[in-house]
């Protein structure tokens, strides 16, 4: 009886198997490729001056509303930390100098465009792509809304309208996808007076920033940051001071959705555990349903058995 | 180590490669003019004094193994380790026009004597001219493209280049926050006429120059030998220390008006470690030696004959330290014996009247060691090795005639 | 002893409390999709996830477990003996469920769109397994209820007015209908339990991606392993502690030859899931974030005090066999997992830089009770006019 019944739950199983595999395989996202040549921007905070033109700039390109250039130069927005918001995509935040206190640190913070990024990671319905060129870009014509791109955001960019009902937008940085279509330079990137933000291919601005730590160590701190946070950002940053101290938060080098993704696909891969999963019960119910059948006296003792059966398929399917 | 023997392979064909580069330079050089080739000697950034070439090294300029003409590989900014050739703010321009990218706003008229005159106070030239070494002062626009996109953007863009040099002083400033307020013109169809008043404003004007201190006394939390003195015009003036070679990381707001939020009636506290306050003295002095600078007390003026025991006087006195000691730090220490520089004074080329006694006929025959025994001119000499009876200074081998 | 719609009167001083409740619960909803999250929640750009999340979709998920454990003990497992539980637990769970999609309507900003991931795909995304599953269970707990409504119609269709014409073909289709759900219901059974086992586990993955913003002592890789876990734990509690109000609200007599025996299997699944939290809590070296006594350990203590006090009483038969005592365990077994699923979601979110700390306004709290006390009253409403509740005769 055993015997039989395992013959015929492998065949199942097989079969179930197979099938699945064939249809299964376009639910696991398809992996980015990115381009040799992908893009990035260095930040060399000991260059910045926090004039903020990049959020004037930023405004203007994305055309969110903005007071008047000249109104930029008023520095007392330093007095509280801010964050990017609804109506700024990038903002500049300033942060004491000990070396010198009249020029004090500034950071321009805005989507750091991972390289694997957990809120494409994380996207119900695929709404952020991660593109060739490095940029990570958000599609409202599918985002539901749910924010959750904002929970997987270790550097916690994407911005959401609270104050709508219809048609709130996930706001973060683009890497100006529209300017840089026609051929035009980042916005904040093309106004920088000091050229404290370099654009050029990722490689060619992480050597920079190497070659700048390398000639000035009494300036620089030994860190790239953004070299490998969370598998390395698009964006980088070098400073004058520790990054936990100018508020940029410590993380390790392993990607963000790196664990997720994981269990994910061990969850699913290619449907097998749960098609297996939902075998195996049928044939217990089978299985069981006929021994019922036969004698239901019997059953009082195997059932506790399978219920300890059922728990370890359970465990190992996870 | 296979992958060693590889990479050594490569290294060496890839060196081999870019020389042959340089045998296309004599060629390129044919489509110079006469002049333009005496030019581009002067031009040649390794026609270095041999001053330069011993504070420089290749990898000062170069980031690579092997620079060719066609590939310098030029570091970003040697600033630090260049050393230019002195200009007297004089022979500058008085006023820049910077018009060259009015995009958001009217162009600059930038004081250069007036800044060249400050820059003699703190970084010198090379503050602003980095890059620049013998020769003529290259223009900004030689190096730094006016273009934000481009292929190289390690070296910073016109743009970035100037707002560089300006903003680092001028961010300190608290009238300083609006890009039209000091620098900038601001857009209008009035734009010539500000720029004339801009520009008469400044003509003829010049930085007065800043009073020196003569000695700077500084009481530190060491706990053996609390008090530091510094002769500050002895750097200066008998030293003949440069004011840049100090005063290199100096800011302008020092003296000049500062930001709102901070107290300038006290000084600007800028924290620095042990290196940043010893540095500036280590650099010449023993650092090993703390009792040398730190002493219970106020230190008296330098004088040659008490730490030296070699008084100068006459012609010694007028000279600066560099033409006996040489350039290199510390000193080089030097004996008592005067034929160690003045090679020509041996018997027969001396004119011992120099030393304010001439010789008798009879001294005149007698070797030098004589009297000054081993040759020590700074002990009194002695008679005894021929005379049992005299001695110096009550006898005397010849007249004084002084 | 079959199940039948319970003979009792709708209103009464409790349901009118519940009413009360439901109807505030709408007005803050009617406020939030006029003038959007912003007017009722206290969500920010850190915090973008609250209470709706944490409550009514975290806990709410967990809490209609009963569902799919029940399910798999009186089908699968083929206890007949569980049979009355069955149909109260596939009650709780539709409309737990049910519940639960209509949390995420709310919660999700462009809820016009919500439809969007059964066309839009990303297999990467531990949220749309979730809510593909969750959309997919939901469908077959509606067909799993569809025979109890057949059950209920069948022989009685009688339509007003002109649609009396119908009357003969609606009965026929109803009872073509119920004959083969009754052969193919196996199917839905099995399923229902397979994608419960996944959503169940898959919401822990939620919660893996937000790395470093999670409190270590919640963050681990083995959270999916403990959602499950929990879930399952919590599912013969949720149906005891419902079957226990459900015959005190009507006044019937306690099924307690079925709870009992019930609450038996509680404390060894209970222990298990224990093991694994306070084995991975040793494994990963975090108890030290205990020894902070800060808000976080406060919390977690909170859960362990829950689960553990749950799993010593349905370890005693006095408890097992007393309603009274049975009924206290089963809600500190609820109250712990609750409170695990509030801690995950919300204590555990640390979002670096927040100057201030999430605490739910009046308005998500008002939606959430509201939303709960509907459930509650459609919970009443189906039990007094289908046939759900299996009574003894006496």
């Amino acid at each position: 009886m055993k015997n039989l019944d395992r013959r015929s739950f492998l065949k199942v199983a097989a079969a179930g198997v197979s099938a699945s595999t064939l249809g299964a395989s376009q639910v696991k996202g398809a992996e980015i490729k990115l381009d040799e040549n992908r893009i990035g921007v260095l930040v060399d905070t000991a260059v910045c001056v926090g004039c903020r033109l990049c959020e004037w700039a930023c405004r203007t390109a994305h055309h969110l509303p903005t007071d008047a250039l000249e109104t930029y130069a008023d520095d007392s927005v330093f007095k509280e930390f801010r964050r990017p918001d609804k109506t700024a995509l990038t903002v500049v935040n300033e942060f004491e100098n000990e070396k010198n206190p009249l020029l004090p640190i500034h950071v321009k913070t805005q989507c750091m465009h991972c390289e694997k990024p957990a809120c494409v990671s994380a996207c119900i319905v695929g709404a952020l792509t991660k593109n060739q060129d490095g940029s990570v870009v958000w599609d409202g014509d599918k985002c539901i809304g749910c924010r959750y791109c904002m929970v997987a955001c270790q550097f916690q960019i994407p911005t959401y309208d609270y104050d709508v009902s219809i048609d709130p937008q996930i706001r973060k940085c683009d890497f100006c996808e529209d300017r840089r279509k026609e051929g035009l330079l980042p916005a904040c990137v093309n106004i920088c007076p000091n050229e404290a933000l370099i654009f050029g291919k990722r490689c060619d601005v992480l050597k920079i920033a190497k070659e700048r730590i390398k000639r000035k160590p009494e300036v620089y701190v030994n860190h790239i940051y953004g070299e490998n946070e969370i598998g390395g950002t698009s964006w980088m940053y070098i400073a004058s001071k520790d990054f936990d101290k100018l508020k940029m938060a410590t993380l390790g080098s392993s990607p963000a959705p790196g664990i997720s993704e994981a269990i994910q696909h061990g969850i699913f891969a290619y449907f097998v555990p749960p098609v297996t999963l939902y075998t195996l019960l049928g044939t217990f119910m089978w299985v069981l349903k006929r021994r019922k059948e036969k004698s239901p006296e019997e059953i009082g003792d195997t059932k506790k058995e399978v219920i300890e059966e059922k728990k370890d398929e359970k465990g190992e399917e996870l | 180590m296979k992958k060693i023997l590889i990479v050594t392979v490569i290294v060496t064909i890839a060196g081999f490669i870019t020389a042959s580069d340089s045998f296309l330079q004599p060629k390129l050089q044919l489509h110079k003019t006469e002049s333009q080739k005496q030019n581009s000697e002067s031009d040649n950034p390794h026609n270095l004094s041999p001053e330069l070439k011993k504070a420089l090294n290749c990898k000062s300029c170069h980031a690579c193994e092997y620079p060719t003409p066609g590939n310098p590989c030029l570091l970003d900014c040697p600033r630090g380790s260049m050393i230019s050739v002195y200009h007297s703010p004089k022979e500058g321009p008085e006023i820049v026009l910077i018009n060259e990218m009015s995009e958001n706003y009217g162009g600059v008229v930038f004081s250069h004597r007036l800044h060249a005159e400050m820059s003699e106070m703190t970084t010198g030239c090379e503050g602003c001219h980095h890059y620049n070494t013998t020769g003529p002062i290259l223009s900004c626009k030689g190096c730094h493209e006016n273009k934000r996109m481009r292929e190289n953007v390690a070296i910073p863009d016109l743009k970035a280049a100037y707002h560089r040099q300006c903003l680092t002083c001028h961010k300190q400033w608290s009238y300083e926050n609006g890009c039209n307020t000091q620098c900038h013109l601001q857009k209008g169809s009035d734009i010539d006429v500000r720029r004339e008043q801009a520009i008469n404003k400044i003509k003829g004007r010049s930085h007065p120059l800043l009073p020196e201190p003569t000695k700077m006394i500084w009481e530190t939390n060491y706990e053996e030998g609390k008090i530091v003195t510094f002769f500050h015009d002895e750097h200066f003036q008998v030293f003949k220390i440069k004011c840049n070679s100090c005063h290199k990381n100096d800011n302008c707001i020092k003296c000049h008006e500062k930001k709102e939020n901070v107290d300038f009636t006290k000084p600007v506290k800028i924290k620095k470690t042990f290196d940043d306050h010893h540095m500036p003295c280590v650099n010449c002095h023993d650092g090993n030696s703390c009792k040398k600078c730190h002493r219970e007390g106020e230190m008296s003026p330098f004088n040659h004959g008490k730490s030296t025991g070699w008084a100068l006087s006459g012609f010694h006195s007028r000279l600066g330290c560099a033409d006996c000691h040489g350039n290199s730090m510390p000193y080089k220490r030097l004996d008592r014996n005067c034929t160690s520089c003045h090679k020509n004074f041996v018997k027969g080329t001396f004119n011992h009247s120099r030393t304010g006694l001439i010789l008798s006929e009879a001294h005149l025959e007698a070797e030098c060691e004589n009297c000054h025994i081993n040759k020590d001119f700074s002990k009194a000499p002695q008679c005894a090795s021929c005379h049992d009876d005299k001695s110096f200074p009550k006898d005397l081998p010849g007249k004084r005639n002084r | 002893m079959n199940p039948e719609p319970v003979k009792h009167k709708f209103l009464t001083p409790g349901v009118f409390i519940l009413i009360v409740l439901a109807l505030n619960g709408l007005v803050f909803l009617a406020i939030r999709f006029i003038w959007g999250l912003g007017a009722v929640t206290n969500l920010d750009n850190y915090t973008p996830w609250g209470l709706w999340i944490g409550v009514d979709v975290g806990a709410g998920v967990a809490l209609a477990a009963g569902g799919f454990t029940s399910a798999a003990l009186g089908h699968i497992i083929h206890r007949e003996h569980y049979h009355a539980i069955v149909r109260p637990a596939l009650l709780t769970a539709m409309l737990g469920y049910t519940f639960v999609a209509f949390a995420v309507m709310v919660d999700i900003g462009r809820f016009y769109y919500i439809w969007h991931p059964l066309i839009m795909w990303n297999g990467n995304s531990a949220l749309f397994e979730v809510g593909i599953c969750v959309m997919i269970y939901l469908t077959v707990l509606y067909i799993e209820f569809l025979p109890i409504v057949c059950e209920r119609f069948m022989g009685r269709v009688n339509l007003p007015g002109f649609l009396k014409a119908f009357n003969k073909p609606v009965d026929k289709l109803l009872t073509v209908l119920n004959s083969a759900l009754g052969k193919t219901m196996f199917i839905f059974i099995i399923a229902g339990v397979v994608l419960s086992t996944l959503h169940q586990s898959s919401l822990g993955t939620l919660m893996v991606i937000a790395g470093q913003k999670m409190h270590p002592l919640w963050q681990t890789p083995v959270l999916p392993l403990l959602f499950l876990l929990s879930a399952i734990a919590v599912g013969f509690p949720m149906i005891i502690f419902e079957s226990l109000i459900a015959a005190r609200s009507f006044k019937m007599k306690p099924e307690m030859h079925i709870l009992s025996k019930l609450g038996g299997m509680v404390a060894p699944i209970l222990g298990v899931y224990f093991a694994f939290k306070i084995g991975d809590l040793f494994i990963s070296e975090d108890f030290k974030y205990l020894m902070k006594f800060d808000t976080n350990a406060f919390m977690y203590f909170g859960e362990c005090v829950l689960t553990l006090t749950a799993f010593f009483m349905f370890l005693s038969r006095r408890v097992l066999n007393s309603p009274l005592l049975l009924f206290i365990a089963s809600t500190l077994v609820i109250a712990g997992v609750l409170l695990n699923r509030i801690n995950n979601f919300i204590v555990a979110y640390n979002p670096f830089f927040d100057p201030n700390t999430y605490f739910p306004s009046f308005g998500e709290i008002s939606v959430t009770v509201g939303c709960i006390a509907m459930l509650v009253l459609a919970y009443r409403f189906i039990v007094l006019n289908f046939p759900v509740i299996s009574q003894e005769k006496s």
